[in-house]
């Protein structure tokens, strides 16, 4: 009796004891998770307070444009009213030719490493496994005259002839698109994903006489279909952002994707800068939504990306 | 024993190639058929830039005539010009970023592992700057960096003394575009480094802990070894853009002021697009290829080739 009393006693100063040890760690981790918010918002602030700045001051017609400020002092759409009309370039005309160009570069890109890795993962042919580490090979190569010659390519290909407007047109859309149609890091991507795909499913397709062209399309895109669409989104933000080539080589003002065209306005706007972070804006918005809907297949590509 | 493993990976690359898939010259040629369009694109845009940008670095070429071969010439020149030499300069402080932005991107990285609410939301934002095209990045801190701009005014307000126009100085344009290429970066290295971190058993650590290790001492002897192979990558990555940037100079300084972020890429595009001397940039491109390996191969001594147990 007395026994069984002592030891419950015990087990209570026991059982307080790890209560309080507890509440303490909890407090501490309280205070840590509170630095850690406090380290992470200033940070956050660090990183999105220059979109921030520059959408309040595109909305802003008048005040003092380059100063630090949390609020608009007024709020008109007169900058991008002024941005739409552009000058030289008609600002539509930026937003189509990026469309075209993001159309073309992803459904080819895409097209492209989706069809070469399917006879690297599921095919047997003399030769296959030479392909595929000379491909792996070129990724480390030097390519820093890659700018210089893919240049003189384009010109040697008749890319930047001028001869009728429309076929003008077609051809400098290709010329933007086509050095960054073959995707290394996509074939590597698109080869991992059809490689978990199981032999079964394939042999029994080619014993139905399925030909290979009808087992690519029916088996390994559906079944691939998620490392497609996150390849997919890489290669959209990629082909959205990208401004250099394009600037350098296209002859025609009036061809350039909306990144390029908005550096070119910076130029010409050179005493209305809210026109051209009117413009800015506009740029970034597409890309915000793509990656806020697709950022789990983003995130997934990346990694696998990288880990090619 | 030995045998049993050797026959099952043969096997597997039986199953690779299919059961029922003879290597027959039509199955060959559907192979081939597959792969070609993307080949084809490969050699021509790949491939071919680096065959003959090395046999440019020893011709004169103008487009129009075909190349002259001219031997050492280009390199003479090059060595001998000064503004190569400041590009180059340039681009090895440059270098200086790395271990900064590793840091930062390692201590982010743990930040966003804690188990708190709204970390999503912190990852998101990290990342928008990484999506964001270097065309408008530029631009917005172009602007932000303007004389009474917003970053002078910040410094002002948290009692830092403001700096004037930082990217008119000499003495601060190419810290205001590093920090552009840091600000960019970080969240691209914070997610490889989560992978990495994902990627350490949680046993390990805990295990440690229990034995009484404080925090700083698991970081020390689990974590950061066990992050070593993804360092490895990441500081290999950034070392090369680094010595490799350009876009960011292209948009905002265009290797103004008083040549003060002229970096040795930068070179080369000015010798090739508007000097027209094609030879001389494809020489100055493939010392700057030589210099990537160089500091690659210093990067991997340093971080031991990246294995865990070293």
């Amino acid at each position: 009796m007395l026994e069984a009393g002592r030891s419950d006693l015990q087990t209570d100063t026991f059982a307080i004891t790890a209560a309080r040890l507890k509440a303490k760690r909890r407090q501490r981790r309280r205070l840590t998770d509170l630095l850690a918010y406090a380290v992470l918002i200033v940070i956050a602030l660090i990183m999105l307070y220059p979109f921030y700045w520059t959408f309040i001051t595109s909305i802003e017609p008048t005040g003092n444009i380059y100063e630090a400020k949390i609020l608009p002092k007024s709020v008109g759409i007169r900058n991008y009213a002024e941005m739409w009309k552009g000058t030289t370039v008609p600002f539509w005309r930026l937003i189509l030719n990026s469309v075209v160009i993001c159309t073309l570069g992803v459904t080819l890109t895409v097209t492209l490493a989706t069809l070469a890795a399917y006879p690297l993962a599921k095919m047997r042919f003399p030769g296959r496994d030479l392909i595929f580490y000379a491909i792996l090979a070129l990724m480390v190569l030097p390519n820093e005259s890659g700018l210089i010659v893919n240049y003189i390519t384009t010109i040697k290909l008749g890319l930047l002839a001028q001869t009728n407007p429309v076929l003008d047109a077609i051809r400098q859309y290709m010329a933007v698109v086509l050095p960054g149609l073959a995707s290394i890091v996509g074939l590597f991507l698109l080869r991992q994903a059809y490689l978990t795909i199981p032999l079964e499913l394939i042999e029994a397709a080619r014993i139905d006489g399925g030909s290979e062209l009808t087992i690519w399309r029916l088996i390994m895109l559906p079944l691939a279909m998620p490392t497609i669409a996150a390849f997919a989104i890489l290669e959209f933000v990629a082909y959205w952002n990208s401004f250099l080539w394009a600037r350098i080589m296209l002859p025609d003002k009036n061809m350039l994707p909306l990144s390029a065209g908005l550096l070119e306005l910076s130029g010409t706007f050179s005493t209305n800068s809210r026109a051209v972070m009117a413009g800015a804006v506009i740029t970034i918005i597409p890309i915000l939504i793509v990656f806020a809907f697709g950022q789990k297949y983003f995130m997934k590509g990346l990694e696998g990306a990288v880990k090619g | 024993m030995t045998t049993t493993p050797r026959r099952a990976s043969r096997r597997e690359q039986h199953r690779v190639g299919g059961t029922g898939a003879k290597v027959t010259t039509r199955n060959t040629l559907i192979a081939y058929a597959f792969l070609m369009p993307f080949l084809i694109l490969l050699v021509v845009y790949h491939t071919w830039p680096v065959i003959f940008g090395t046999y440019l670095a020893f011709t004169k070429y103008n487009i129009i005539s075909p190349p002259q071969w001219v031997g050492l010439a280009n390199f003479r020149e090059l060595f001998a010009d000064e503004q190569f030499w400041s590009g180059l300069k340039n681009s090895l402080k440059y270098i200086l970023i790395v271990p900064v932005i590793q840091v930062i991107a390692i201590l982010v990285a743990l930040l966003v592992n804690r188990p708190m609410k709204g970390i999503g939301f912190f990852r998101t934002a990290f990342y928008v700057p990484v999506v964001t095209s270097f065309a408008v990045v530029g631009l917005m801190w172009n602007w932000m960096y303007q004389q009474g701009g917003a970053v002078n005014t910040i410094l002002g307000f948290i009692g830092l003394p403001q700096k004037g126009s930082f990217l008119n100085n000499p003495a601060t344009a190419l810290y205001a575009v590093m920090f552009v290429t840091l600000w960019k970066g970080i969240g691209y290295y914070m997610v490889l480094y989560l992978a990495g971190l994902q990627s350490i058993s949680p046993e390990l650590e805990e295990a440690a802990t229990i034995d009484g290790a404080s925090r700083i001492q698991v970081f020390w002897n689990i974590t950061l070894p066990g992050l070593r192979p993804t360092i490895l990558v990441c500081s290999l990555l950034s070392t090369i853009s680094a010595i490799k940037v350009f876009e960011e100079i292209y948009v905002m300084t265009q290797g103004y002021p008083a040549g003060s972020t002229y970096t040795a890429l930068f070179y080369t595009y000015s010798r090739a697009f508007q000097d027209y001397k094609y030879g001389l940039a494809a020489a100055g491109g493939i010392i700057i290829a030589l210099i990537s390996i160089i500091f690659g191969l210093i990067n991997f001594r340093l971080t031991r080739g990246g294995k865990v147990d070293a």
